[in-house]
């Protein structure tokens, strides 16, 4: 395999997990119009929850359970519903940018815990060693990095059919009617607060998700890796696809994160040497520009909305 | 927007296939940088990218290695791991380098290690990343020797400091750090060599960088009669929490961690509160080799070579770099099994600048032993991939910063050796 072919499985890996969390988000603001400002604080917890349970014994350290890759993922995803269950209960009452403040705080306040709660975290030295899952049975890493992409891949098209069939439902139509008018909804007997708490814990499980497989494919977990910035590309990502659209979301995760990185790649090839340290900074400002023009010429996103008149309709149409 | 689109695939194709049929027409070796040119490191990043750039230029004009040109390649990690370990993977995989030279921040470098380099064989030397857990990893076998650092830890560093508490009869010290890696592992460190050396450790505080006071975190670590301190901060922060130490009637009695050494930090105390004060800090900053490295960054860049990271990713780059001409093959592997051949030992000196590298690779073409004595003094790579400095200790006398002691290398293995037998 080329050396081109080898990032690419790397890269994809990368993306496709980004995917997993914007769909998550997609379900939250695409559909049910929580603006959730905190992603990067729930993946933190499924990363960490992972990282714990799935982590070597340490004397310093309160965790360290060496449990099986694939529960220490579904035990992060279940601390990570959990505390969206505790979050959503408080702050779900609040509507667009209160709870935008709100859950961006909160995010801030889980990575400040990561920092600072060392007994369990690691503080900002993070948790190191961790065992790399199924590694042993693979020769090469590269035969490696392919088994995992096919991992992340079905996880994303699990979740990717999953979440077609529920926004289809009834239920999923319950989440748009939510969206676009909350006092209807509920003139028809419709539980409000329920529906939006079950979309954003939903949402939040699965960038939990996320959290626990980049743990298991990084091997490592820091402070670090929580930056609010993540939150940001995560939305870039939803909002640059199509928000409301769950092709669009996996779409933008990949595209964005292209530019992201691969602009670097591309920037680093034709920069003259001496002028690398520039480079660096002309990428950041070409990452923004094509976000902006991206929004510019498709305000919708790449794939948008479809737009939904009447499902009896959908039905008949040829 | 398809547009813009393809013409980016386009591109990004096309560059995939001028790497391909550039390294098999011409003799070039890819040197890979991982550094922090935007982000929150942003301020010290680019400057430590042009170290590592002086080291290539003199090594090409010594006539690059193994007859190759040498090309720099520098990545941004914009401050942010994910995109630090997607860059050194396109490194390692695209550009085929053998040594990635890298990241500044812990957090960064750690996962590169341990999803990157490892897995791929590459060589990984850091200027500037110094968390404990570096250590912790490779003495579990995590890094598979990979993993080298030219900056000091701060084991030895805490190890010194306990030493001078005991001598000078503190019993019961007080430790408040900056809540960091680096300050975590100091205090840390410093307690286990306290506690070795027979002395007792009445607090640890730890407190949270820029805060406008730090009145709650000084009256806990006044608690518990401590007859000192030992303060672990950076020079703004630090003042602060020195101030309120002394006003609450703490001890003068303190310690000072090497990132307060700064007229900033005395000034904003008060010259007459430090007079019993001692500080340590790296001593790496005198020497014949320092000075070549100094003149030729001066010359240069028509600056100062005072920011942090500078030497120590010169280093790292040179130290890469003989290692693969000691090798004979720009390969990860067969640079890690050469880095040691290069610096330890009782070779013949060689420093950095042209002259140096060429000296070097005359010696290395006869088969003769080479010590590369760098911008940071001599360089010895312990069986972690970590190095141990000569130290200083200073103090302020007459309201201006004086050195008081050195500690050259051999003095601080006599003291680690004092701590790890008891």
């Amino acid at each position: 395999m080329s050396g081109f072919g080898i990032y690419l499985v790397f890269f994809l890996i990368i993306a496709l997990n980004y995917g997993i969390m914007v769909l998550g988000l997609n379900l939250q603001w695409g559909y049910t119009g929580l603006f959730n400002a905190g992603v990067v604080g729930f993946y933190a917890i499924g990363a960490y929850g992972t990282a714990i349970l799935a982590g070597p014994d340490r004397a310093a350290l309160i965790g360290g359970f060496g449990l099986p890759f694939p529960l220490a993922i579904l035990g992060g995803m279940i601390l990570c519903a959990l505390a969206a269950i505790v979050v959503g209960l408080a702050t779900l009452k609040l509507r667009e940018e209160y709870l935008a403040i709100a859950t961006f705080g909160i995010a801030i306040t889980i990575q400040l815990v990561a920092l600072n709660f060392e007994s369990l975290t690691g503080g900002a030295n993070g948790l190191v060693g961790l065992p790399r899952p199924f590694i042993d049975a693979f020769e090469s890493t590269t035969s490696y990095n392919l088994f995992f992409l096919a991992v992340v891949a079905c996880v994303t098209a699990l979740v990717y059919v999953a979440l077609e069939a529920a926004v289809r439902s009834p239920w999923g139509r319950l989440l748009n009617a939510v969206r676009e008018d909350e006092v209807a909804a509920r003139s028809l007997g419709k539980n409000i607060a329920l529906i939006r708490l079950q979309a954003f814990v939903l949402g939040c499980t699965l960038i939990g998700l996320s959290g626990g497989i980049y743990v298991a494919f990084i091997g490592f977990v820091s402070p670090l890796d929580f930056l609010p910035i993540l939150t940001f590309q995560i939305w870039a990502m939803l909002i640059v696809g199509g928000s409301g659209n769950n092709a669009g979301a996996l779409l933008g995760a990949i595209v964005v994160w292209a530019l992201w990185t691969m602009s670097g790649l591309a920037i680093s090839r034709f920069s003259p040497v001496g002028f690398q340290n520039q480079a660096g900074a002309i990428q950041t400002m070409l990452i923004g520009l094509l976000i902006v023009s991206m929004l510019i010429f498709r305000p919708r996103g790449l794939i948008g909305e479809r737009a939904t008149v009447s499902s009896h309709k959908e039905r008949g149409a040829p | 927007m398809t547009r813009y689109l393809c013409s980016t695939a386009v591109a990004l194709t096309a560059s995939a296939f001028a790497a391909g049929s550039a390294s098999a027409q011409s003799c070039e070796v890819n040197v890979g940088a991982v550094l922090s040119i935007t982000g929150s490191m942003a301020a010290i990043g680019s400057a430590i990218g042009d170290a590592g750039q002086l080291a290539v230029d003199h090594f090409n004009a010594a006539g690059g290695v193994n007859g190759c040109d040498v090309n720099y390649i520098l990545r941004d990690d914009q401050g942010s791991p994910n995109v630090g370990v997607d860059a050194a993977k396109t490194l390692v995989e695209i550009e085929n380098v053998p040594v990635i030279l890298g990241a500044i921040q812990s957090g960064i470098s750690l996962p590169i290690l341990s999803s990157v380099t490892v897995p791929a064989g590459v060589t990984q030397i850091s200027c500037c990343s110094s968390a404990p857990s570096f250590t912790e990893l490779a003495e579990e076998g995590g890094t598979d020797g990979y993993w080298f650092r030219t900056l000091p830890t701060d084991r030895p560093q805490a190890v010194v400091m306990a030493t001078i508490a005991r001598e000078k009869g503190y019993e019961r010290i007080a430790v408040v750090h900056v809540n960091s890696d680096y300050g975590n592992s100091l205090a840390g460190n410093f307690e286990q060599a306290f506690e070795a050396l027979g002395g007792e450790i009445s607090s640890i505080t730890p407190y949270n960088q820029e805060q406008a006071s730090y009145r709650a975190e000084i009256n806990r670590a006044l608690q518990g009669e401590p007859d000192s301190l030992f303060l672990i901060a950076f020079p703004a922060d630090g003042a602060t929490a020195a101030r309120e130490w002394i006003s609450f009637g703490g001890s003068q009695n303190m310690l000072l961690s090497n990132a307060l050494r700064a007229e900033e930090f005395v000034n904003a105390v008060g010259a007459q509160y430090l007079t019993e004060a001692v500080g340590i800090d790296n001593a790496q900053v005198e020497g014949e080799s320092v000075e070549a490295f100094n003149a030729s960054w001066e010359e240069q860049y028509d600056s100062d070579p005072s920011g942090p990271g500078l030497h120590t990713m010169y280093d790292a780059a040179a130290v890469a770099l003989l290692a693969m001409e000691q090798a004979g093959e720009a390969d990860g592997t067969a640079i890690r099994d050469n880095v040691r051949e290069i610096t330890g030992g009782d070779g013949e000196e060689v420093y950095p600048g042209p002259e140096g590298f060429a000296k070097a690779k005359e010696l290395i073409a006869a088969g003769e032993p080479i010590r590369y004595v760098g911008a940071t003094g001599p360089i010895t790579f312990d069986d972690n991939g970590d190095v141990t400095g000569p130290y200083l200790t200073w103090g302020v006398e007459d309201g201006a910063l004086v050195t008081l002691d050195t500690w050259d290398i051999e003095r601080v293995n006599e003291a680690m050796a004092g701590v790890s037998e008891e």
